[in-house]
């Protein structure tokens, strides 16, 4: 009786019911009434009895039925709402989670650039202490001339002195110049670039880490190169970028920066004959976190961070490596549309 | 011939190997070079200068490389250095086993050269 349903229950019950009603009421009816003028008077009791029987029956029958979809039913509300409470607390844990996760990122990239920030402040010192020592030999000379009348009989060293001292200065503010470049806070990606530029600058920044053995060749177009885009992040791209070659160079070498204008985009390649990068790592090396280096000495991030300021810039950053040859890494920028 | 304190100064940037001319030849007599091959020819053409000051980064050969270098064929020269760069390792190392007798950062002070110089 179990594996039927209700509606196949309640009909046979029915039929059963009315079936043997019909089999067995008329026969004890006639068996206890003789009487036909009280027969039919009779048969209208029994037809009532009968219609309330079976409304009993069936109500008490149905209401058994229903109260049992109706607990499920509870119980199935009860559950949703708990499943849903669960849902909530997980997405909130997750959503959590996520915050964390990006806040850290976030972190590893300020420090990623602090990291790089403070090698680069080696390099800068000494860029700035080398027109310093310009500046500091001029004053002595003519100090001394003011003194001592030192240069009277040859007036062209005050004159070279003097020079000197402006070469000094021109070099170190021209310095400071590109050191607010790199880190110039701003979002826009409408700014003005000079490639050029930039590329210097990044040069600049990283001279002291260009070790003795190492020649740099620029292979620049010959008219400047301006394109939209956010300085400062440019910047970085570039100093990461000749950073890695930099460091891909074990002993002597060149890393050769090669740009060329071409109608619609600007291509910037940089070129090292350094130790390459195996086949199987050339997919992975933009990933985030993925380092070859070992544990302390690189966070995996510079590429991944140059990878997405290039997406931003709608460009493309493209490897080729051969190990024990070197590397090149191509970065195409589209160039900005002069409406005429 | 003057009797003055000869010393050789070698750097790759003309300005300031014409600054320490003009500033250093009042006092002394200079002998200036710019590459690390020049420096080493400029040593073997005047083997009565006893000092030589020399930069640090400098394109072919660092100053240290070039000092351990002439070091081999004139210990009795005195040698130092003159950058611009913090110290480092390399200069600590080429303090404490004597091949330089001392460090001296950019921007330069004249008087801390010359003490130095006049200290033998």
């Amino acid at each position: 009786m179990k594996l039927l349903r209700f509606e196949y229950k309640i009909t046979i019950l029915y039929l059963l019911i009315g079936g043997l009603w019909i089999l067995f009421s008329d026969k004890i009816l006639y068996l206890l009434i003789n009487d036909s003028s009280r027969l039919s008077q009779f048969q209208t009791y029994k037809g009532w009895f009968y219609v309330i029987i079976t409304a009993i029956i069936l109500f008490f029958f149905i209401k058994k039925h229903l109260n049992k979809r109706r607990n499920l039913e509870n119980e199935l509300k009860e559950f949703q709402g708990l499943i849903e409470k669960k849902v909530e607390l997980r997405t909130e844990e997750l959503e959590a989670a996520l915050k964390h996760l990006k806040e850290t990122q976030a972190q590893l990239i300020q420090s990623e650039k602090m990291a790089s920030l403070g090698i680069l402040t080696a390099g800068v010192a000494h860029e700035i202490n080398n027109p310093l020592n310009y500046i500091m030999g001029s004053y002595v000379g003519l100090l001394r001339h003011y003194k001592e009348n030192s240069f009277s009989d040859n007036p062209e060293q005050v004159g070279k002195l003097i020079d000197a001292m402006k070469i000094g200065i021109d070099r170190s503010s021209a310095i400071v110049q590109g050191l607010n470049q790199l880190s110039r806070k701003s979002d826009s990606y409408e700014e003005e670039c000079n490639v050029h530029e930039i590329l210097e600058n990044s040069l600049t920044m990283l001279n002291s880490q260009i070790k003795q053995h190492i020649t740099v060749r620029k292979d620049f177009s010959a008219s400047e190169i301006l394109i939209k885009g956010n300085v400062g992040h440019l910047h970085q791209v570039f100093i990461n970028i000749l950073g890695n070659a930099i460091q891909a160079i074990e002993s002597e070498g060149v890393i050769t920066i090669k740009t060329e204008d071409k109608e619609s985009e600007v291509l910037i390649s940089i070129t090292d004959t350094g130790v390459g990068i195996p086949e199987e790592n050339l997919e992975k090396i933009t990933d985030p976190f993925f380092t070859t280096k070992a544990p302390g000495k690189g966070t995996g991030l510079g590429l991944s961070i140059t990878y997405n300021i290039i997406k931003e810039h709608k460009g493309k950053l493209k490897f080729e490596s051969q190990e024990g040859k070197g590397t090149t890494v191509s970065v195409i920028l589209a160039k900005p549309i002069y409406h005429e | 011939m003057s009797n003055k304190e000869k010393i050789i100064y070698v750097d790759d940037e003309e300005v300031n190997v014409m600054l320490f001319e003009i500033n250093f030849s009042v006092n002394f007599e200079v002998y200036t070079g710019y590459s690390g091959f020049q420096r080493l020819e400029l040593l073997d053409k005047h083997p009565d200068v006893k000092i030589v000051i020399s930069d640090m980064k400098m394109p072919g050969m660092s100053g240290i490389e070039f000092i351990k270098i002439a070091k081999e064929k004139y210990p009795e020269k005195r040698f130092y250095i003159l950058t611009g760069f913090e110290i480092t390792e390399e200069i600590q190392n080429a303090l404490k086993s004597g091949l330089i007798q001392k460090y001296f950062r950019k921007p330069f002070k004249m008087k801390e050269i010359e003490n130095a110089i006049n200290e033998y």
